[in-house]
């Protein structure tokens, strides 16, 4: 996984004050990549809000600790559960979006949870955009990624960075959404 | 004919609670399906078989041919219904009206799971003959919803699908999934 820390370390030292970035992951490798990323923010003392559409909170965490992954400077949004119309077990780390997964929710639990985080650098991660897409009109998961977007421009948190099959960045709102960061990195397999 | 050690050998360190995409193609499909139902049930699994491709009977006759213990299968069979096939009741089945009731399916697997007393396996045999009878889209919500309860409640699930699926249902599925085993002889 060497390449995603080189990938990461020189978009750290070019975007050093806020970035938006796309990454375009192997699909084979998805999840993998999602945890060196987290990882390497980790490392370098970030804090921040992962937001999960793919997996549990629960099954997360699990696997997080098994990286070694400092959990206390994470916060959880957790989806996933919701779609899959189960409900999770509380937790002051996550917030379970209700049934509905409603995007003003989403944005809600964001800006509840921004405040709590207090490392050098903050960060929201998003495990996948395009599952979004796949339970919420087009037009919503656009409004969500704007929103995303726009927080970073107006200093509310330093990055965003939002992962991309790349077997799926031919989809049209994930072209658009490519015109609007600050880097697209296309991670080897 | 297929190299059961070497798949055994990809299946051997998969802990519980995983969800793993076996990719393999159409010619091998079958002896594939029926190593894995091997090496679970041999190591303790009881196994639900969502069963898109054969009936209920057959299948029984195939893990009776192979060696494999149908006490520890229990099989959800999408097939037999639908082609108007005989429905033999017995403990171990459960048939539903057809592949694209995946509403019924995803209450049966429930219902299935809390049957089941021990270490237990979903294995879905194949999201490519399901992707055939349902819409894309609507699939890809159904097996996203059963793989997060699946994760929820730490239960196993083995996925097959045919090389030639879908290549963007393939990549929303498989970047669900912990780990890819492209099986080729």
């Amino acid at each position: 996984m060497v390449n995603v820390k080189k990938l990461l370390r020189d978009i750290v030292e070019k975007y050093p004050s806020s970035a938006v970035v796309m990454m375009e992951l192997p699909t084979e490798s998805y999840f993998d990549v999602n945890i060196a990323t987290v990882k390497f923010l980790i490392d370098r003392e970030f804090e921040g809000i992962y937001i999960s559409f793919h997996r549990p909170f629960k099954n997360i965490l699990s696997l997080f600790e098994q990286h070694r992954i400092d959990t206390n400077k994470l916060f959880f949004i957790d989806t996933a559960t919701a779609l899959s119309k189960g409900t999770g077990e509380e937790n002051p780390r996550c917030i379970y979006i209700s049934k509905s997964v409603d995007i003003d929710e989403l944005i809600g639990a964001i800006y509840i949870t921004l405040p709590k985080l207090k490392g050098r650098g903050r960060f929201i991660f998003i495990d996948s955009i395009t599952t979004i897409a796949i339970y919420k009109p087009l037009s919503e998961s656009m409004r969500f990624s704007e929103f995303l977007i726009r927080i970073v421009r107006k200093n509310e948190v330093e990055n965003v960075i939002f992962n991309v099959a790349r077997d799926l960045v031919q989809k049209k709102f994930i072209r658009d959404i490519a015109l609007r960061v600050d880097k697209v990195i296309s991670v080897a397999e | 004919m297929i190299d059961a050690k070497k798949l055994e050998n990809e299946l051997n360190n998969i802990p519980d609670g995983w969800i793993v995409l076996l990719e393999t193609s159409v010619e091998n499909v079958l002896e594939v399906s029926l190593v894995v139902m091997k090496f679970m049930s041999n190591n303790n699994y009881t196994g639900i078989v969502l069963s898109a491709s054969r009936p209920y009977q057959n299948l029984i006759k195939l893990y009776k041919q192979n060696g494999i213990d149908t006490e520890k299968i229990f099989i959800i069979d999408c097939v037999s219904e639908s082609y108007g096939g005989n429905l033999e009741e017995s403990n171990n089945v459960q048939y539903i009206e057809s592949v694209s009731a995946l509403t019924s399916i995803s209450i049966s697997i429930d219902k299935v799971i809390g049957l089941i007393r021990g270490g237990k396996f979903l294995f879905i045999d194949s999201i490519t003959t399901m992707l055939i009878h349902n819409e894309p889209g609507v699939f890809v919500r159904f097996i996203h919803s059963v793989m997060t309860r699946l994760r929820t409640r730490e239960i196993t699930g083995i996925i097959v699908s045919l090389s030639e699926t879908d290549r963007e249902i393939r990549a929303e599925i498989m970047q669900l999934c912990d780990r890819i085993i492209n099986y080729k002889p």
